[in-house]
């Protein structure tokens, strides 16, 4: 006996009973553990670790499964809002976004109408106006990159935490 | 006959898949009959895993919300109970790390070293009091085994999976699978020839 042998016995054992062993695998494994001992005192272990640990009972209390279930409802519903919300955002961004390119392109027209009657040059008076138009979303973008956590953590972030402790509790 | 030509040119969708399907669209329903169903599996592995039933109930906990959120990853090409047991082993992994435990094996019963808290089974005591000496006996080996031999051992006794699918939830190769499972029936052996005397 080889221990190429040793090891196809000890992988069909591992594998008997749950997977399907060929007829000639299941006649090779049984002369084989009818000559080899030590593969026989390994089957014969195996086949008792099997069973004793089949009888092992062990469930699950029906309390445990309750609180899960609610625990699990609970965070679908969490998480159905959210992506709701997230869906909102998307489309209020969306308008927004339209929204702002269509107003910016009549300012800019009207800009240039203005100009035209003031006796301006209109490469100074259109981007002017568009410019005036942006000045507080770019200062408050300026504001958000040069201190990004004071304006946020006092409210918005702190608030945020307070609305999921209370939908947690 | 056109419904017969219909049905067969249209496969039946399998359970996986109807899961699969269910849990994109994470269907509460779905998930509390998936809960029902699997949930003795579950819990038997993490309390095997884990060797603590409290350990072992958050854990349950926190595999069904990953279930929950992880949802949409399941493909329903293999069957859940493996894909849902390494989301168990993956949570108590997690855990591990959390409590700065550098291997499974550091993860035994804070209190008392007693791992395993099963309730006693069986129609009648009177009947089975020898075998529930025998199978006391066998806990307690057990709990002494590693249980990285512990965790595949219960996967294939008692979850009755294939190696293969033990390999792919654990991710580690096969023939690793096998050695696990001979050490830790060798490891099982005195308990074994003592419970046979």
């Amino acid at each position: 006996m080889t221990d190429h042998d040793h090891e196809r016995a000890i992988d069909l054992i591992a594998r008997q009973g749950v997977e399907d062993v060929s007829t000639p695998d299941l006649t090779w494994l049984e002369s084989h553990v009818a000559l080899c001992p030590e593969c026989a005192g390994y089957a014969e272990d195996f086949g008792r670790t099997g069973q004793l640990l089949r009888s092992v009972a062990i469930t699950a209390s029906p309390a445990l499964v309750m609180t899960t279930q609610a625990r699990l409802r609970a965070r679908a519903l969490y998480l159905q809002e959210q992506r709701s919300r997230l869906v909102l955002i998307a489309i209020s961004f969306c308008i927004g976004a339209m929204s702002s390119a269509l107003s910016a392109w009549l300012w800019w027209r009207f800009g240039g109408w203005v100009a035209q009657h003031v006796g301006l040059p209109t490469a100074i008076v259109e981007p002017g106006i568009l410019l005036f138009l942006l000045l507080p979303a770019i200062v408050i973008a300026g504001l958000l990159l040069a201190f990004p956590r004071p304006v946020f953590e006092g409210a918005l972030l702190s608030g945020l935490a307070r609305e999921r402790e209370g939908e947690i509790r | 006959m056109i419904a017969t030509a219909f049905s067969l040119l249209v496969p039946m969708e399998t359970e996986e898949a109807q899961i699969a399907r269910g849990l994109r669209r994470r269907d509460p329903d779905l998930l509390d009959a998936l809960i029902e169903q699997y949930q003795h599996r579950l819990m038997r592995y993490l309390l095997h895993l884990t060797g603590n039933r409290a350990v072992a109930e958050d854990l349950f906990q926190e595999t069904w919300l990953r279930v929950l959120e992880k949802g949409h990853l399941y493909d329903g090409r293999n069957r859940f109970v493996t894909w849902l047991m390494s989301i168990g082993h993956n949570v108590a992994i997690d855990h591990l790390r959390k409590r700065n435990l550098s291997s499974l094996d550091e993860m035994k019963d804070p209190e008392d070293g007693t791992p395993f808290e099963p309730p006693a089974s069986g129609p009648s005591p009177f009947d089975l009091a020898s075998a529930q000496q025998q199978q006391e006996k066998f806990q307690e080996a057990l709990a002494q085994v590693a249980p990285i031999f512990r965790e595949v051992l219960v996967l294939r006794f008692q979850e009755q999976m294939k190696l293969e699918e033990i390999a792919q939830l654990i991710r580690i190769p096969v023939s690793t699978v096998k050695t696990r499972i001979y050490r830790g029936v060798q490891a099982l052996r005195p308990a074994l020839k003592g419970g046979a005397q």
